[in-house]
C-alpha cells in the first residue's frame, strides 16, 4: 500500500476505534440533531408549506456539521490530553494525511447522522419524506458531507495551535447553523451576513439537497449550487493544506505544541 | 466561619480553574457569541414562520426571551458538571476528596460562581433581544427580573449539581452535561409552550427549574410584578432545593462507592 494511503488508513482506523471507545459521539450524531429537528418540527407543526422538508433536511445538515466540528476539534484535543500530539506531529507523515484519515471516519459517521434524522423524522414525527430525485438527493448529500469535512479541516488546523479547541467546538456549532441557513432561507438574514453565507459550502449544499428532494427534474439552479459548492470545497482543501503546512512548521519551530 | 471560607474558596477556585484550559479572551468571546448565535438561530426559524404567514410577530419575543434565559444552562449545567470532569482529568479529584473540608459548602460553593456567570450571560442575551430583535422591555420591573434570573440560575445550578453528583461515578460526566443542555431546549418551553409537547411527556418539563424560570421571566418582561409570579418562583425553589439535596446525596454516596472500589479517577 502506498505510504500516503497507509497513513490515511491508520489514522482512519484509530479514529474509528476512538469513536467506538468514547460514547460522546452520541451527542453530535444523535442527540443534538434530534433535539433541533424536534424543536423545528414542533414549531412548524401547524404551518402549511415546505417546513417539514426544511426541518428534517436542515436537522440532518446540522448533525453533519456538529459531527465534523466535534471530530476535528476533539481529534486534536484528544491527542493533547493523551500527550500524543507531539508524536503525531513529529512523525515523518504529513499531518494533513493524518487529519484526512480522521475526517474520512467522520464522514462515515456523518452519513449515519443524516440517515438517523430521516429515520427519526419518518418514524417518530411521521413527516412524509417523498424524495423526488433519490439519486441526485444522495449525490448532493455526499458532496455536502465532503464540503463540510473540508471546512472541518480548516478549523482542525487552527485547533492544533489553541488549547481552547473544545470551546471552539461548542462555540462554532450554532453560528454555522445560522449563517448557512440550515433551517430557513438565507434571505431572512441581514444583508451584511450574506457574504459569509456564500463562502460556506454547506449553504449551497443544503439548497441543492432541498431542490433534489423537491424536484424530479431538477432545474439548472441545482447544478449551479453543486458547482459552486465543489469550487468552494476545492478552495477549502487548498487552504487547509496551506494552513497545515504553516501550523506544522510553527509547531516544530516553537516547540510549544503540548502547551498550546 | 470555616464553612463560609470553604464555600467562598471553592467558588473562586472552581471559576479560576476553568482558565487552565480556556484563555480569558476566549471565555469572553464565547460569552458574546454563543448566546447570540443560539438566539438568532431560533429567532430566524420563527421569522421564517412569520414571513410565510404561519405565526404572528409575537413569536420573536417569545423565542428571544426563552433562549436568553436558557443560556444560563451552559454555566449552571455544563460548567458545574465540568468541575468534576476536569478534576478527574487533572488528577485533582483524590486531593479534593482527601481534604477534611465539609462536603456541603465545598459541593455548593463550586457551583455558586457559575450562578453569577450565568446571570451575566443572560444579561448579554437580553441586550441582544432588545437591540437586535426589538423585544420590548418597557413594562419590565428590572429588580423583579434580576430576582427571577438569579433564582433561575441558582436552582439550575442545583440541578447541575444533581446531574454532576449522579455522573460523579461515570467515566465521562461531560456526556451528561451535553445531553441535558440540549434536552432543556425541548422540555422547558424555550421556543414553544410546554403544552405543545405530546401530553404524556409534558410532566417531564416540570422537573426542570428552568421551565418555571422562563415562564416567570416572560411574565416579568411583559409587566408582571414579583407578587404575581411568587407561586412560580416558589415551585421553582422547591424543585431546585430537591435537586441540591438529591445531588448532595448522590455526591456523597458515589464518593463512598468510589473510595470503596478504588475507582475514584475512573476516566
Amino acid at each position: 500500500m502506498p505510504q500516503t494511503l497507509r497513513v490515511i488508513y491508520s489514522a482512519f482506523r484509530m479514529a474509528m476505534l476512538h469513536w467506538i471507545a468514547d460514547p460522546q459521539w452520541v451527542i453530535p450524531n444523535v442527540i443534538a440533531p434530534f433535539v433541533f429537528t424536534f424543536v423545528a418540527l414542533t414549531l412548524f407543526k401547524e404551518a402549511t408549506g415546505p417546513f417539514g422538508l426544511y426541518a428534517v433536511l436542515g436537522g440532518g445538515m446540522m448533525g453533519m456539521w456538529g459531527n465534523t466540528l466535534y471530530s476535528s476539534g476533539f481529534a486534536i484535543e484528544f491527542e493533547k490530553w493523551q500527550g500524543t500530539l507531539e508524536e503525531v506531529v513529529a512523525t515523518p507523515s504529513n499531518l494533513l494525511h493524518v487529519i484526512a484519515g480522521k475526517s474520512i471516519s467522520n464522514a462515515l459517521f456523518g452519513l449515519t447522522n443524516m440517515a438517523a434524522i430521516l429515520l427519526i423524522a419518518s418514524l417518530v414525527f411521521r413527516v412524509p419524506l417523498d424524495v423526488a430525485n433519490p439519486i441526485l438527493f444522495a449525490l448532493s448529500i455526499v458532496l455536502t458531507l465532503i464540503s463540510v469535512s473540508a471546512l472541518g479541516l480548516i478549523f482542525a488546523s487552527a485547533f492544533v495551535l489553541t488549547r481552547s479547541a473544545q470551546v471552539f467546538t461548542n462555540g462554532l456549532e450554532f453560528p454555522i447553523y445560522v449563517i448557512s441557513g440550515s433551517m430557513f432561507p438565507i434571505g431572512l438574514l441581514p444583508f451584511w451576513v450574506h457574504p459569509a453565507s456564500y463562502i460556506l459550502g454547506p449553504t449551497w449544499g443544503i439548497e441543492a439537497i432541498r431542490i433534489a428532494a423537491g424536484q424530479e427534474n431538477v432545474s439548472l439552479t441545482f447544478w449551479l449550487n453543486v458547482g459552486v459548492m465543489l469550487l468552494i470545497t476545492l478552495a477549502y482543501v487548498a487552504l487547509a493544506a496551506f494552513l497545515f503546512k504553516k501550523v506544522e512548521t510553527k509547531s516544530r519551530r516553537d516547540g510549544t505544541l503540548g502547551q498550546a | 466561619m470555616s464553612l463560609l471560607r470553604i464555600f467562598f474558596s471553592s467558588a473562586v477556585f472552581s471559576f479560576k480553574a476553568q482558565f487552565s484550559w480556556l484563555y480569558p479572551p476566549m471565555w469572553l468571546a464565547m460569552k458574546l457569541v454563543m448566546p447570540l448565535s443560539q438566539m438568532s438561530f431560533f429567532v430566524f426559524v420563527g421569522q421564517f414562520l412569520i414571513t410565510t404567514g404561519n405565526a404572528s410577530a409575537d413569536i420573536v419575543a417569545y423565542i428571544a426571551i426563552g433562549n436568553a434565559m436558557t443560556v444560563l444552562s451552559w454555566n449552571t449545567i455544563f460548567s458545574v458538571i465540568n468541575i468534576t470532569s476536569h478534576d478527574k482529568w487533572d488528577g485533582t479529584l483524590p486531593l479534593v476528596l482527601a481534604t477534611p473540608a465539609h462536603r456541603l459548602p465545598l459541593f455548593v460553593g463550586r457551583a455558586m460562581i457559575h450562578v453569577f456567570d450565568g446571570m451575566l450571560s443572560v444579561a448579554i442575551s437580553f441586550v441582544y433581544a432588545v437591540f437586535l430583535f426589538g423585544v420590548n422591555f418597557g413594562n419590565t420591573d428590572i429588580l423583579a427580573l434580576i430576582v427571577v434570573v438569579f433564582l433561575t440560575a441558582f436552582t439550575m445550578a442545583g440541578f447541575g449539581l444533581l446531574i454532576g453528583g449522579f455522573s460523579f461515578y461515570f467515566r465521562n460526566p461531560l456526556v451528561f452535561a451535553n445531553i441535558f443542555t440540549f434536552v432543556l431546549l425541548i422540555f422547558c418551553g424555550v421556543n414553544f409552550p410546554v403544552q405543545d409537547l405530546p401530553q404524556p411527556i409534558q410532566f417531564i418539563s416540570y422537573i426542570f427549574p428552568l421551565t418555571y424560570g422562563i415562564d416567570a421571566g416572560r411574565k416579568v418582561i411583559s409587566g408582571s410584578t414579583l407578587i404575581d409570579i411568587a407561586p412560580l418562583l416558589g415551585q421553582m425553589l422547591i424543585v431546585g432545593f430537591i435537586s441540591i439535596v438529591l445531588g448532595y446525596v448522590f455526591f456523597r454516596s458515589f464518593e463512598h462507592v468510589a473510595r470503596k472500589t478504588g475507582r475514584l479517577e475512573a476516566v
